[in-house]
């Protein structure tokens, strides 16, 4: 799986909790770097922060689509759940989205999902 | 009179003529001034949602990884540290609520809020609100008594900021209440609006400051606000939120004799 996500306090507490449910977990930091990533090692899961240093981790989502990469699940990883951006997403074809801090039991049960 | 005419000997026009080009100068500093501090308001309001939109990430942060540790993913733990872990969580939970609370306030003071209306039913929101609040009601021993009679129609509103409204006006009703205390909810259909009443038998507001209570930051006593924790914005954000619906918010009360907070929420204009 490939999180994407800027503050690295936040990546941090995600790979151990991915990692110890058995997930190989690469994480990225920009927009930029994401894509190299995802290319490189298409995951199956895609969590992405919406707001990067170097631009929309909507496009993230957009540019791996091009190049081929197709995970099983987009989530997106959202501070508010304003119309906004919850537009933005569902036009964006994301699988969910859900808003910080996502309960850890609630993420590991949805993750269990959208891979079955 | 005399003495006036003799030291300004241009005669009394030229005395009133300097009077009032010192007040024009006045005046146009004093606008200047007031422009000026409202400058600095508005950047005060944008540092305010800034900074809370970034408390938000480490704090996710800290929970996360407090949840990771008593969900024993990292090994197991006695009851003991799972209880202090626990802790830790509902602290940072509480963080998270007011730090969102500051957030929607400087949202709403710079006219940054918009609604997403739909058509649900006044009830279930009351049900939602009332039992997130259940715990802390049982905690202090207070009877809650809800009356939303069946012929109030669906209302057309921003659900969510709904519930914000009766969840902050609910919230003040339990703190400001003591132990053994009831506190209400009425709703009732009125000409082309709903009006809902959130009542309790608690301390009470004097008549002096009923205006103040919406203001931001406000709360009556010093020594009430140690005693009642909380940001002081619930009430100025209740008021936003109404407005933001065109409604409107208003007290009855009296020191000692409890308080009822009303608001409205029109229907749409067609269904009337």
């Amino acid at each position: 799986m490939l999180i994407v996500e800027d503050n690295e306090l936040v990546t941090g507490a995600l790979r151990i909790l991915f990692e110890e449910t058995g997930r190989r977990v690469t994480v990225a930091h920009s927009v930029a770097d994401a894509i190299a990533k995802g290319s490189k090692d298409p995951p199956d899961l895609l969590l992405l922060d919406l707001t990067l240093p170097d631009g929309d981790g909507l496009e993230v989502a957009k540019s791996l689509a091009k190049r081929g990469v197709e995970p099983k699940a987009t989530v997106a990883l959202t501070g508010s759940d304003d119309p906004e951006s919850l537009r933005r997403c569902s036009d964006a074809g994301v699988t969910a989205v859900m808003v910080k801090p996502v309960p850890t039991k609630e993420l590991l049960k949805r993750a269990k999902e959208w891979l079955a | 009179m005399s003495l006036v005419t003799t030291t300004h000997p241009s005669g009394p026009n030229s005395s009133l003529e300097s009077r009032f080009a010192s007040l024009e100068a006045l005046y146009k500093q004093a606008v200047a001034e007031i422009s000026d501090m409202r400058g600095r308001d508005a950047l005060k309001t944008q540092f305010l949602a800034n900074i809370s939109h970034d408390l938000r990430t480490p704090l996710t942060a800290v929970i996360t990884h407090a949840e990771i540790l008593r969900d024993g993913m990292l090994g197991p733990l006695n009851e003991r540290q799972i209880e202090s872990i626990r802790g830790i969580i509902a602290g940072g939970r509480q963080l998270l609520e007011q730090v969102g609370e500051i957030l929607t306030y400087a949202r709403g003071a710079a006219n940054q809020l918009t609604l997403t209306p739909s058509t649900f039913s006044l009830a279930d929101v009351v049900a939602q609100v009332t039992r997130l609040n259940e715990s802390l009601l049982a905690k202090k021993r207070l009877s809650l008594d809800v009356r939303v009679p069946p012929d109030v129609p669906p209302i057309f509103a921003d659900r969510e900021k709904v519930a914000h409204i009766l969840g902050n006006l609910l919230g003040n009703a339990t703190d400001f209440t003591p132990p053994g205390g009831r506190v209400w909810i009425n709703a009732k259909s009125g000409r082309g609006e709903v009006v809902v009443e959130v009542g309790d038998t608690g301390i009470g507001i004097a008549a002096e400051h009923h205006d103040f209570i919406f203001e931001e930051f406000a709360q009556v006593d010093a020594t009430a606000s140690r005693l009642h924790h909380g940001t002081g914005l619930g009430l100025t954000i209740a008021l936003k939120l109404v407005e933001l619906h065109r409604g409107h918010i208003w007290v009855e009360s009296e020191l000692g004799g409890g308080s009822r907070f009303y608001f409205t929420i029109p229907y749409p204009e067609d269904a009337q």
